[in-house]
């Protein structure tokens, strides 16, 4: 959202860029095209480029003060006409040790579809970060309260297990690109894909390993074994 | 934290003259568990003796047949140590495995025995290999210086200075880390000593014990088959968050065994 935001707030920027370089040309803004970077009269080689039309407009010496204000400063507001619908697949495999329910993550391949990505480095952070939390969430994390009093028993990192490096494979992330189709940019949500699709795959997996048909989050080894006790589904 | 009066010791002998009469003295050694306790206020000693500077209580020895090892000497220099590396690795491991970096460099092997956390790895290794507490004032044997939670033979204003860890034929530490705290959920140390088979557990909630069933069966074999049939009571054992009485017993099972095998 905020990436089509700031292309409209641009297309302002441009369009008095346009009216800017109009007037330091002499010609109707009409006839004045931007690309690359420059401002220049269509079907000429006569152009300006983008920092000398904004230095104008700051100090604005020669500048239409009777027709428009000095500045270059617009905004613009986006409410986007529908969702986009990121979509991806996860697969996981791990290994369960029958002994002690420990489970160990052996291999995570990610993909995901995000349209169009402005910029992979972090988008693949965004990845990593989510498969982090949604790993947490599925294998270590929990909030527990006494039955009792309602006293938080979990109530520091000795006993709320964080994720941390040595819980967590490498991962394997990659991505498709199915651009959306109604902002400009063809962009898709994609920091919560990780937490998203994380769970499910590894509380999948951990099933299948074990036979069992469902166990509750965090699959914390004493959860696992106590699965694996049980008769297996058939 | 509440205020208390800070001393340093030059030596272990400075240190015992400065604890006498202190309305409640303790000795700081790493302070991994003692400061931290503190800051809780779960701990409000008057006055503390701090050892750090008191070299004599430093150091690891070794003849070959006895391992010893100063009250002060850090986990990371036990882990580091070619002498034990040679001599008993599986101690060597259990102490490169205690906490984390930052409390392997601190953490002192006499702070540890003194506090006797009822998770704690080095209680399980002292028990299972059978070594003595040396102290100021004795020498008191494995068998005798674990009481219970947090508790020891030691006596008021009593002082480990060395631990001494007859060299075992053969032995291994298996740890199951709460994955929180990394503390044992239950650890087993599996040892052929000079004085016999020993098998001691740690993390059962009131303190390292030993499993006499376990270390007849292996007296007559030295094998994962020989204790397989040998379960350990649950009702001895603790239940919380992390894993019930019956995960627990059912774990000692697992580890005993698999120390056994990895004992070489």
């Amino acid at each position: 959202m905020g990436g089509t935001a700031i292309v409209k707030a641009l297309d302002k920027v441009i369009a008095k860029g346009r009216k800017i370089a109009a007037h330091l040309l002499e010609a109707a803004d009409t006839d004045i095209e931007f690309k690359d970077g420059k401002f220049s009269i269509a079907g000429t080689d006569r152009s300006i480029p983008f920092a000398q039309i904004a230095l104008t407009a700051y100090v604005p010496h020669n500048y239409p003060l009777d027709k428009l204000e000095p500045g270059l400063n617009e905004n613009a507001f986006y409410d986007p006409a529908n969702f986009t619908f990121p979509a991806g697949t996860y697969i996981c495999e791990v290994e369960v040790d029958p002994g002690t329910g420990q489970v160990r993550i052996d291999r995570w391949t990610a993909v995901d579809d995000f349209g169009n990505i402005v910029n992979p480095m972090i988008v693949e952070g965004q990845v990593h970060g989510g498969l982090a939390q949604g790993i947490g969430q599925a294998l270590l994390e929990g909030c527990v309260y006494d039955q009792e009093t309602g006293q938080l028993l979990t109530a520091s990192y000795m006993d709320y297990a964080m994720p941390r490096a040595d819980d967590l494979p490498s991962f394997t992330v990659a991505t498709t690109c199915t651009p959306c189709t109604h902002n400009p940019l063809g962009v898709k949500g994609c920091g919560e894909a990780g937490a998203i699709g994380a769970p499910p795959a590894l509380i999948s997996a951990i099933c299948d390993a074990t036979g069992a048909r469902d166990i509750a989050m965090p699959a914390s080894p004493h959860r696992v074994w106590q699965a694996m006790q049980q008769p297996k589904a058939a | 934290m509440h205020p208390f009066e800070l001393h340093k010791a030059a030596s272990a002998g400075d240190a015992a003259a400065l604890i006498v009469g202190k309305a409640d003295g303790k000795y700081l050694a790493g302070g991994q568990s003692l400061i931290a306790a503190m800051k809780l206020r779960l701990n409000a000693p008057s006055d503390l003796i701090d050892l750090a500077a008191a070299s004599d209580l430093k150091g690891i020895k070794s003849d070959g047949k006895t391992v010893t090892i100063g009250a002060m000497t850090t986990h990371a220099d036990v882990a580091a140590s070619a002498d034990v590396q040679k001599a008993i690795p599986a101690l060597a491991a259990l102490a490169g495995d205690i906490g984390d970096r930052q409390i392997r460099n601190v953490g002192t092997i006499g702070g540890a025995l003194a506090n006797n956390d009822p998770a704690a790895d080095y209680p399980a290794a002292v028990l299972g290999l059978g070594a003595t507490v040396h102290t100021n004032k004795r020498a008191i044997h494995a068998d005798e210086f674990f009481r219970g939670m947090y508790e020891t033979a030691l006596e008021s204003g009593e002082l480990i200075t060395a631990v001494s860890f007859p060299v075992p034929q053969r032995a291994a530490y298996l740890k199951f880390k709460n994955p929180a705290s990394r503390f044992a959920i239950i650890g087993v140390l599996a040892a052929q000593t000079p004085a016999g088979a020993r098998v001691a557990v740690t993390g059962g909630g009131s303190g390292v014990f030993r499993v006499a069933d376990m270390e007849r069966a292996l007296a007559a074999n030295w094998s994962a088959a020989a204790i397989t049939h040998v379960k350990v009571p649950a009702s001895g054992l603790s239940s919380d968050l992390h894993g019930s009485a019956e995960y627990r017993a059912h774990l000692v099972g697992v580890l005993a065994q698999r120390a056994v095998a990895a004992a070489a």
